[in-house]
């Protein structure tokens, strides 16, 4: 859908029409919904998540410029949710569960095994051993195929930090895969 | 194949097996529908009570302007936090409320207003109606709105937003403390709640859940106080306080006696306007009849039935001023009449068995 059709759609949703949330989240929520979980891993935060953007989505309206691409806006709402989530969960670990923070890593390792049946259990694995700052940035460009100045503005970070957690994500994917053949080349020029 | 194609392409089969739970989705749509009824709220409390089937707003006997959205139809003029704080009834209202909730003392003064009276000059003559609304800093703070009697100083209506932690909004709560919520607000604003007996129930209301919490005198059958639950906000209003009237229940809703317009048409100005006695008023209305359509078929006006009933509720009002004298004169009965004119309407088009 247009940016413009989004934008009427939007107005009309805010005004409290069923039809036009429907149409609106029918269009929007399996790409909200797949970038969350790339993002995000227990099901339940994705749920919580979810429900905070969409509600972001019509209080946040007026900050929305109808000339810029809507699923752009759209991926920011995305990722400013994500990261105030991650700002909360990690206040929680702090207070609560400051010595569970490392076992987090062991969470990851369980996942793929239980989600992934289709598609390659090892980039799967490799992709869960990224951290959370290099994963954002692999998923925006890689999956939404966003250029590194996109995801600059999305980010609201500079360049050069985009560019290091886009080469450090690459590097940590390369030496995960091990059975490449560039990962090789790659280890054998840094090491 | 490159590390990036890869990626990508392992990204895009993976998105396929991503299936959002239908869980989600609903609550989003409930998230949407709450939002809704949050904003036609905020801009007529009229369309939310409509959707909780009974407006208490309509609601007023003797001293309760109980409803700012309706009287919002009339001017108000904004008043300065410095001026809510200089007014005797404001003034008088904050220590109350600082008293009862000791971190109100930190809120914010977001919004103040009066209807009548000139709040840069007393002399003018005194406010019908002066609104407070506080909030606490921050995006999602807890809100209160005082809604207070400009003559009698008495608190009409109560807001209560945002108590809860958003994640367990009040609605969500136990019936039990959503009562002793509404008991305690009562207590520490109104006086106790203890002597009135209170009866909880559930509205018909497809959108959101909602609570109708009826606190009633021993042997009366009108409530003196009724609370609405929804959401996150608890809503309070000052009903009772006057004599009981000659015929109960004009009107029905769901099956059972309506008290909502029960002040209005108890009008002895009304029935000899109209010819009619209250039991012959109630039986035609239940025929599904509107006042201004039996009216019409008498050849009498609907601006003579709202002249009427909107004079006999202005005096009350004056009336219940129990300093008297200063505000009985023509300007203010005039001021009051148009005032009440929305709410007469709502009442003399209203016909039974229909949601207001």
């Amino acid at each position: 859908m247009q940016s413009e059709s989004m934008y009427h759609v939007l107005t009309k949703m805010i005004e409290g029409d069923q039809q036009a949330f429907h149409t609106l989240y029918d269009a929007t929520y399996k790409d909200v919904y797949r970038t969350v979980s790339f993002l995000v891993d227990h099901p339940q935060d994705r749920e919580d998540i979810m429900n905070e953007i969409y509600m972001q989505m019509w209080t946040s309206l007026p900050n929305y410029d109808p000339n810029r691409p809507f699923h752009f806006w759209l991926h920011g709402l995305v990722i400013r949710q994500v990261q105030r989530f991650r700002v909360k969960s990690w206040r929680r670990f702090r207070i609560f569960e400051r010595i569970r923070v490392f076992s987090r890593e062991e969470y990851h390792w369980d996942q793929p095994t239980l989600r992934t049946d289709r598609t390659d259990p090892e980039i799967s694995r490799a992709m869960h051993k990224l951290t959370d700052k290099q994963r954002t940035v692999i998923i925006l460009r890689f999956y939404h195929d966003y250029t590194l100045e996109e995801i600059v503005t999305l980010l609201d970070i500079p360049l050069g930090t985009v560019k290091s957690r886009y080469h450090a994500g690459l590097q940590s994917l390369r030496k995960q895969l091990g059975n490449l053949p560039l990962e090789r080349m790659e280890k054998n020029n840094a090491y | 194949m490159p590390i990036e194609s890869q990626i990508s392409e392992y990204l895009h089969q993976e998105a396929e097996t991503m299936e959002c739970p239908p869980a989600v989705s609903k609550r989003i749509e409930q998230s949407y529908s709450q939002y809704v009824q949050r904003q036609r709220s905020k801009k007529t409390m009229k369309k939310r009570l409509i959707g909780g089937i009974v407006a208490a707003v309509i609601m007023i006997p003797t001293a309760a302007f109980a409803a700012p959205p309706l009287i919002e139809m009339i001017t108000r003029t904004p008043m300065t936090a410095q001026q809510v704080k200089m007014d005797a009834v404001g003034q008088a209202a904050l220590e109350k409320l600082y008293r009862s909730y000791p971190e109100t003392k930190s809120f914010e003064i977001i919004d103040a207003s009066q209807i009548g009276g000139d709040p840069a000059n007393t002399s003018q003559g005194k406010a019908i109606q002066t609104s407070i609304v506080l909030q606490e800093k921050g995006a999602h703070g807890k809100k209160v709105r005082l809604d207070l009697n400009g003559i009698t100083g008495e608190i009409e209506q109560v807001n209560q937003e945002n108590w809860e932690p958003q994640e367990k909004p009040v609605i969500s709560l136990t019936d039990q403390e959503i009562k002793s919520k509404v008991d305690d607000l009562i207590n520490k604003l109104y006086g106790s709640s203890s002597k009135y007996e209170c009866n909880m129930e559930p509205m018909q209301n497809p959108d959101q859940k909602t609570f109708i919490l009826n606190y009633t005198e021993k042997g009366s059958t009108t409530p003196f106080y009724q609370a609405f639950v929804q959401g996150n906000t608890i809503s309070i209003s000052l009903i009772g306080g006057g004599p009981a009237p000659s015929v109960e229940g004009f009107f029905m809703t769901n099956g059972k006696p309506d008290y909502t317009a029960d002040a209005f048409l108890n009008d002895e100005e009304l029935f000899s306007l109209l010819h009619m006695s209250p039991a012959d008023l109630k039986q035609e209305l239940a025929k599904g009849a509107s006042v201004v359509e039996i009216a019409a078929s008498k050849k009498i006006s609907k601006q003579q039935v709202m002249d009427v009933i909107a004079s006999t509720q202005a005096k009350k009002q004056i009336q219940a001023d129990p300093h008297g004298g200063a505000t009985d004169d023509d300007r203010t009965l005039e001021l009051l009449k148009r005032i009440l004119e929305p709410k007469v309407l709502k009442v003399i088009e209203h016909k039974t068995e229909t949601p207001w």
